[in-house]
């Protein structure tokens, strides 16, 4: 085995650092700001204070839109990880002639980008007359989840021994039983950490939920768009600092449940 | 044989899902596209007509005399001119990040990769609205400009195209960096080591081996994030301050003040179609699958 | 066990063509072959866990054809083990009997029962990543031990232990066999484990059984050359049958061998080199190519008039000394019963 050194490439160590501070700068600045007292966001600094904090706390529609973020990620998660964890067990194993094609599909709302996605959905919609609204929302928060989730419960079921389906099997197990005893609690951690990415995954979008969202059913990242679009107000600093620092919590969850069994 | 059954009993919630809530509704926007906008917005789904793609390049005076309108032309020039600087400079900027983070030890490449993704599922509205602040005039920037004695100076850069680069970059870093990080991972170590055995120094290394090994990496993420790039709206309406418009502020805006569907769906389609053709030319190019182990 | 016909092929390849075989009770069966020979697809097709194009099988009678992997009276010990990860030793043992609705209390002393069997008392809280590869082993052992099968199937279990700890398994599982009283199906590719530990051994090549029969019969009589070759070492001379049991090999010289052949009939035999003597004169005659010392042997390498090989090894009884060297003239002896005559 080489020595590290071999692979320490200097220009490439300064670079990474480098990038690392674009990546986070503006973001720990905004989560520095969100604590300024001040009374605009153009004042300068005016002494630390989680009166902004407060204002969310107090601000009923932006409350409201938490509500249905949080709503539609819920649901949106808990659909997409079951359909996405049955999809995983059935592309396990031998290979299959569609097996491919099903693979892409699976990976299409990825591949798409997000505006093209948001717009054909909004005029499926309109093509059935369904009302926009939460249901609406759900509906397109599920499809983007499927994928999410399904990549870690894939790459887990890769990992596991495929003769212990067989082996619970063997010893007397019938197949429902064999799911329930020996792949459900070995796979558990892949299905939490795909879930989680899911559930932060919708919960961060943005332009999906702006094209299929009603009236009376604004999630939180399109409200704040809508804030931020009319003028920037400090308020906005503090939600969007909770945002992240929920997002990175909820990351990091998701990173050490794919990690355990170890 | 009786075992494929239950298999395919398996994926079939999966599938209904993606074939009617994407792949059809896909199709729903190619056909919305043909049709003729309604009065108020919409569409009238009987009438069919090809004005939406006349539009890309036509337009009517009062006369039905088609003119030639370079308007929507030059949106799709700029969007094309954006996309590409942000697809290089995000190219320039991963390109010596992933060096670093895919030849540590194999702990701290886990975590640099969760590092460095944790911006990525952060709200794309907070990262643009990070750079707001700290590129508008009083903003962040200019106040340390002022602290260090550029006293009065100005960036002046937000609501400007370089604005919207700048947010563009910043949205689709790692749109860049994953691709690039996993090819240039999945490397043989031994090739390296190979290589300086032969007597390359860093930099040969670098050009002779890491990068074209990693090219399906580059070219995936290249993709990756030009094409979607062209459908951004965030940043460019943002931080462009809608004066820098691109593809997806116009194609928001058909289905917003402008109200002209068809020309949005098309807009939209032709987004979708460059992205099947860019993906067709991938898979010819590495003829792999999306995840190939070695 | 009965299996009679047993016919299955993944698309193009025939993995098993047409197999018939019959297992005594408390037998200890193995087949043997190299890779892709169709061993691990016949077992796994008794296990239920393949299914067949043709044929059918019986275990004590009782046809198993059709029938899911949970409900047949088999048991397996996996390759890799297939040890449960997230149970302790004990609960991997007990899941079986679970399976089979068995009363907490029974469960308890079975459990200790085997894991005394397989000697790991006292080990069974512990999960298969504290245990050594030849413990899991063991755990495996049990587990499929404790609902007392007709049949236990055991898919290249030894493969992934290291040569001292295989020996001592090897003995284990023998014993095991011998104190059970239970059938093993025991699938090698090693040919030397299928000599020690089998009362019969099936050598399988290309999906067919070759031959079957007791190891001394493998090997002291193969009946087809690639028996012969994949059993020890054998010397193959190309020889026309003249009568009685004479045969001419090319170089001219006559022998012969153990059984008559039809006059006329081109025929292999096949002689083994320890069954080989070597001698300064004698009417086999040919230059020594090759000397290899092996420790306890020495195996010299003969090229006769007619350009055949043949190869002769020596027990260095007498010291380190050869009593020839590279370039001599040398004769060889070949014992007319260790000759074997080989059509196939």
């Amino acid at each position: 085995m080489a020595p590290a050194r071999l692979f320490h490439f200097r220009v490439a160590q300064w670079a990474g650092w480098a990038v690392l501070c674009f990546l986070y700068g503006p973001i720990v600045v905004l989560i520095v700001l969100s604590f300024n007292g001040g009374d605009s966001a153009l004042s300068g600094w005016s002494g630390g204070s989680l009166r902004w904090y407060r204002a969310v706390a107090t601000d009923h529609d932006m409350l409201h839109a938490t509500g249905v973020s949080l709503v539609v990620a819920c649901v949106a998660t808990s659909l997409g990880t079951v359909i996405a964890g049955l999809a995983a067990l059935g592309t396990s194993g031998v290979r299959f002639r569609a097996q491919g094609a099903v693979e892409v599909m699976i990976g299409l709302p990825l591949i798409v980008p997000d505006i093209v996605a948001a717009i054909s959905m909004l005029l499926l919609f309109v093509a059935i007359r369904l009302p926009l609204g939460l249901i609406s929302l759900m509906l397109a928060h599920t499809v983007f989840a499927i994928p999410i989730a399904y990549l870690p419960i894939r790459a887990r079921l890769q990992g596991l021994d495929p003769s212990l389906s067989e082996a619970a099997s063997d010893l007397g197990a019938r197949p429902v039983t064999s799911f329930r005893r020996v792949l459900l609690p070995l796979l558990w951690p892949g299905i939490a950490s795909g879930a989680m990415l899911a559930f932060v995954g919708s919960l961060g979008d943005v332009v999906v939920s702006y094209f299929v969202s009603g009236p009376g059913s604004t999630t939180l990242p399109v409200y704040v768009f809508s804030m931020v679009r009319m003028g920037v107000t400090p308020e906005v600093n503090a939600i969007s600092s909770l945002l992240v620092v929920l997002s990175a919590v909820l990351l990091g969850s998701s990173y050490v449940f794919g990690r355990r069994d170890q | 044989m009786k075992r494929v059954q239950p298999r395919l009993l398996l994926v079939s919630p999966a599938m209904v899902v993606l074939v009617g809530l994407l792949v059809a509704p896909l199709g729903i926007m190619a056909f919305v596209s043909t049709l003729q906008r309604g009065e108020d917005g919409g569409v009238l789904w009987a009438q069919h007509t090809a004005e939406a793609y006349v539009q890309f390049i036509y337009e009517r005076d009062l006369f039905n005399n088609l003119a030639v309108n370079t308007d929507y032309l030059r949106i799709f020039l700029r969007s094309f001119t954006l996309a590409a600087a942000t697809a290089i400079l995000t190219l320039l900027l991963a390109l010596p990040t992933t060096l670093w983070m895919a030849f540590q030890p194999a702990r701290r490449r886990a975590l640099l990769l969760m590092v460095v993704t944790v911006p990525f599922w952060t709200n794309l509205l907070v990262r643009n609205y990070a750079w707001i602040l700290l590129l508008r005039n009083g903003g962040v920037i200019d106040r340390g400009l002022h602290a260090v004695g550029f006293a009065h100076a100005s960036i002046n850069v937000l609501y400007t195209p370089a604005a919207t680069l700048i947010g563009l970059v910043y949205s689709f870093l790692p749109y860049m960096v994953l691709p690039i990080y996993v090819s240039m991972e999945k490397i043989d170590r031994r090739l390296i080591e190979c290589a300086y055995d032969l007597g390359a120094g860093q930099l040969r290394v670098i050009r002779r081996i890491i990068l074209p090994l990693s090219m399906p990496g580059i070219v995936g993420g290249l993709i990756l994030v030009f094409v979607p790039c062209l459908g951004a709206f965030v940043s460019p309406d943002l931080l462009g301050g809608g004066k820098s418009m691109m593809i997806g502020s116009l194609i928001q805006e058909q289905f917003g003040d402008a109200r002209n569907w068809p020309f949005g769906a098309a807009l939209a389609f032709t987004l979708f179609a460059m992205i099947l053709v860019a993906l067709w030319l991938h898979h010819l190019l590495f003829r792999r699958g999306l995840e190939a182990r070695p | 066990m009965l299996c009679q016909g047993l016919s299955k092929s993944f698309g193009a390849v025939v993995a098993l063509d047409d197999v018939s075989l019959t297992i005594e009770p408390n037998e200890f069966f193995t087949l043997l072959g190299p890779s892709g020979c169709g061993k691990t697809t016949l077992l796994r097709a008794i296990a239920g866990f393949v299914g067949l194009d043709r044929g059918s099988i019986s275990v004590h009678g009782q046809g198993v054809d059709g029938l899911a992997p949970h409900r047949r009276p088999v048991n397996t010990v996996f390759q890799s083990y297939a040890i449960f990860p997230h149970m302790t030793a004990a609960e991997n043992i007990a899941f079986g009997l679970e399976m089979d609705r068995w009363p907490k209390r029974r469960v308890a002393a079975r459990v200790a029962e085997m894991l005394d069997l397989v000697q790991l008392s006292g080990l069974g809280d512990r999960r298969p990543a504290q245990l050594s590869g030849g413990q899991q082993q063991r755990v495996a052992v049990a587990r499929a031990l404790a609902k007392n099968p007709r049949v236990l199937l055991l898919d290249e279990p030894l493969s992934a232990l290291d040569q001292k700890l295989r020996v001592g398994m090897q003995l284990e599982l023998k014993r095991l066999q011998r104190e059970t009283g239970i059938t093993f199906i025991f699938v090698t590719h090693d040919q030397r484990e299928a000599l020690t530990m089998s009362d019969r051994v099936a050598v399988m090549n290309a999906g067919a059984i070759l031959q079957i029969g007791s190891p001394q019969d493998i090997y002291e009589r193969p009946t087809a050359r690639f028996v012969a070759d994949f059993i020890g070492e054998t010397n193959f001379l190309l020889a026309e049958a003249v009568g009685g049991n004479r045969y001419r090999l090319a170089s001219g010289v006559t022998l012969e061998a153990a059984e008559p052949g039809q006059e006329g009939l081109s025929v292999t035999l096949a002689i083994r080199p320890e069954r080989a003597r070597l001698s300064a004169t004698g009417p086999v005659t040919g230059r020594v190519q090759d000397i290899v010392y092996e420790g306890t042997d020495t195996i010299f390498r003969l090229v006769l008039a007619g350009g055949e090989s043949v190869r002769i090894r020596q027990q260095n009884s007498d010291g380190a000394r050869p009593r020839f060297v590279i370039g001599d003239m040398a004769a060889v002896t070949l014992p007319p019963e260790s000759v074997r005559v080989l059509t196939a």
